[in-house]
């Protein structure tokens, strides 16, 4: 039986999603129009929360205290008149008659809509997956679950090599959890980072207590209704009693592609964050927009991005036309060790050339990634402080063709590259 | 002990005083350089420094700390008032 729906409120801003991509644009739109209405549409209950402090030891142990998790509260939004819809999931979407249809049957009407509902973290899915002691790290809930285990749990597998599982080794040898951390692939972030920079970051894993098991896949997770052990595909057992999983994000796109929005492995949109139907912007991890930089299409996972996009897509919607142009990047540390990664650094079939700077010996090395005459990417280990200027070579389509050597030197200041000063962001102004 | 890097401003007409980098808390996620990249840069330990408290204007510095997700920016009025986060 179809749910009658049970109200029809119309907002002139509909925003589906309440992280940091939905939250900047809500706040965007309001600084810019006083007079709108505005709602946003969570599925969680929470109003915005740091994503990023979820996988943070510091904040896991406690040295960072919980309140600051909250990032804009309830009250943030009364005071900007901002209806906040949480724990509310959007279910279906007709873009002929601008509606939203929210699962408890509610439909809403809207004038512009933003979509910026993000990914679900992937879990096990295989044998054993319903038992109790099964963590991915995605939600507050799901922070909320991790802090609870690691009082009392004793030996975890991690599996997924990236920076999720980073941390979460992080997290577990700081709560003296042990770790066995399963990598299906021959070293640490293969082949996303080359071999060098792998073996550092599996040297600092190795030195603070983690168990590294290359070439290693689960089969099946062991137990009653708790996880008690994993068995690989190799016949290895392994006694656990948690296993963590950062292996990756998935977007629920259905709901999008049924109402004939176009979607790939997330929603399609060009540079200035518009959809394939008319009055619909979507922004954050759920995007896979059109990067003008690289020239590809793309869809990122991080906050920052996220916040980018919520900003751009909130002008756009607003009535200007601003191209998303944003080289973005990752940055983490943990085990003594920082790792960055800015603009693209996938290198396996697409013929790059990557100039080494600095050495795996000498404890910092970074990958500068060319394409044809330009910095496309790069990766730094225990070299964070060049990311801002080799984020720069790269917006700037800085021609590097006569200067491989000074890239290759450790030493030089890859600031003396950059010809003129960097053109001032675009300012938001009331 | 908290450990707070302090960089007093001066520009023209700004609420602003000081912009301040809580270390302790900042993590690199680099969220402040997205938004003023004229302002912040990150440094070897992979923490947030002011390369220049005065170019950026006050609407853009204010974001640049509201995107911070761990709250590590701090800015303060010219009676050293602590105004963010309020």
């Amino acid at each position: 039986m179809a749910i009658p729906y049970i109200l029809m409120d119309k907002f002139d801003y509909l925003i589906i999603g309440g992280g940091v991509c939905g939250a900047t644009a809500a706040d965007i739109i309001r600084q810019n129009d006083k007079n709108c209405s505005i709602a946003v549409v969570s599925d969680e209950p929470h109003p915005l929360y740091s994503r990023v402090m979820l996988s943070k030891p510091e904040f896991f142990l406690g040295h960072i205290p919980f309140e600051k998790i909250w990032m804009k509260g309830t009250e943030w939004y009364e005071q900007n008149r901002i209806s906040f819809l949480g724990g509310r999931l959007a279910t279906a979407l007709d873009t002929a008659q601008k509606t939203i249809s929210l699962r408890d049957g509610t439909r809403l009407r809207y004038g512009k809509l933003l979509i910026a509902s993000g990914v679900r973290a992937r879990t096990w899915s295989g044998p054993g997956a319903d038992k109790k002691g099964i963590y991915v790290l995605r939600s507050l809930e799901h922070g909320k679950a991790i802090m609870e285990a690691v009082k009392i749990k004793k030996h975890a597998v991690v599996i997924g090599g990236g920076f999720i599982s980073f941390e979460m080794d992080d997290l577990l040898r700081k709560a003296n959890i042990e770790v066995t951390h399963l990598i299906r692939e021959n070293y640490y972030w293969e082949p996303v980072l080359d071999e060098a920079s792998g073996r550092m970051i599996e040297t600092a894993l190795e030195k603070g207590g983690v168990k590294i098991m290359r070439n290693k896949e689960i089969a099946e997770i062991k137990g009653g209704d708790e996880v008690e052990g994993v068995l690989l595909k190799d016949g290895t057992e392994i006694a656990c009693d948690m296993v963590l999983c950062g292996i990756g994000a998935y977007g629920e796109l259905d709901w999008v592609k049924n109402a004939g929005v176009a979607v790939n492995k997330g929603i399609l949109a060009n540079e200035y964050l518009e959809t394939s139907a008319p009055d619909v912007w979507t922004g954050g991890d759920i995007a896979e927009f059109k990067d003008l930089i690289l020239d590809e299409n793309i869809q990122l996972g991080n906050w920052v991005n996220a916040h980018e996009q919520g900003r751009i897509a909130a002008l756009n919607m607003l009535g200007k036309k601003i191209p998303f142009k944003f080289v973005s990047f990752y940055t983490t540390q943990g085990f003594g060790i920082s790792i960055a990664f800015t603009g693209d650094v996938w290198t396996v079939g697409n013929n790059r050339t990557v100039i080494n700077r600095g050495t795996p010996e000498s404890g910092s090395y970074a990958r500068i990634i060319l394409k044809g005459n330009e910095v496309e990417g790069a990766t730094f280990i225990n070299r964070t402080q060049e990311m801002s200027v080799v984020s720069k070579l790269i917006r700037q389509n800085i021609d590097v063709s006569k200067h491989h050597s000074e890239l290759a030197d450790p030493n030089f200041d890859l600031k003396k590259l950059l010809p003129t000063p960097t053109p001032e962001p675009i300012v938001i102004s009331n | 002990m908290a450990n707070i890097q302090e960089y007093p401003r001066n520009k023209d007409g700004s609420v602003y005083a000081k912009v301040a980098v809580d270390r302790d808390l900042c993590i690199g996620a680099a969220s402040c350089i997205a938004v003023s990249e004229v302002t912040f840069e990150l440094d070897g330990e992979n923490k947030a420094i002011v390369i220049d408290p005065n170019t950026a204007d006050d609407a853009t510095l204010l974001m640049a700390a509201q995107s911070c997700p761990t709250k590590a920016i701090l800015l303060f009025d010219k009676e050293g008032k602590q105004v963010f986060p309020s």
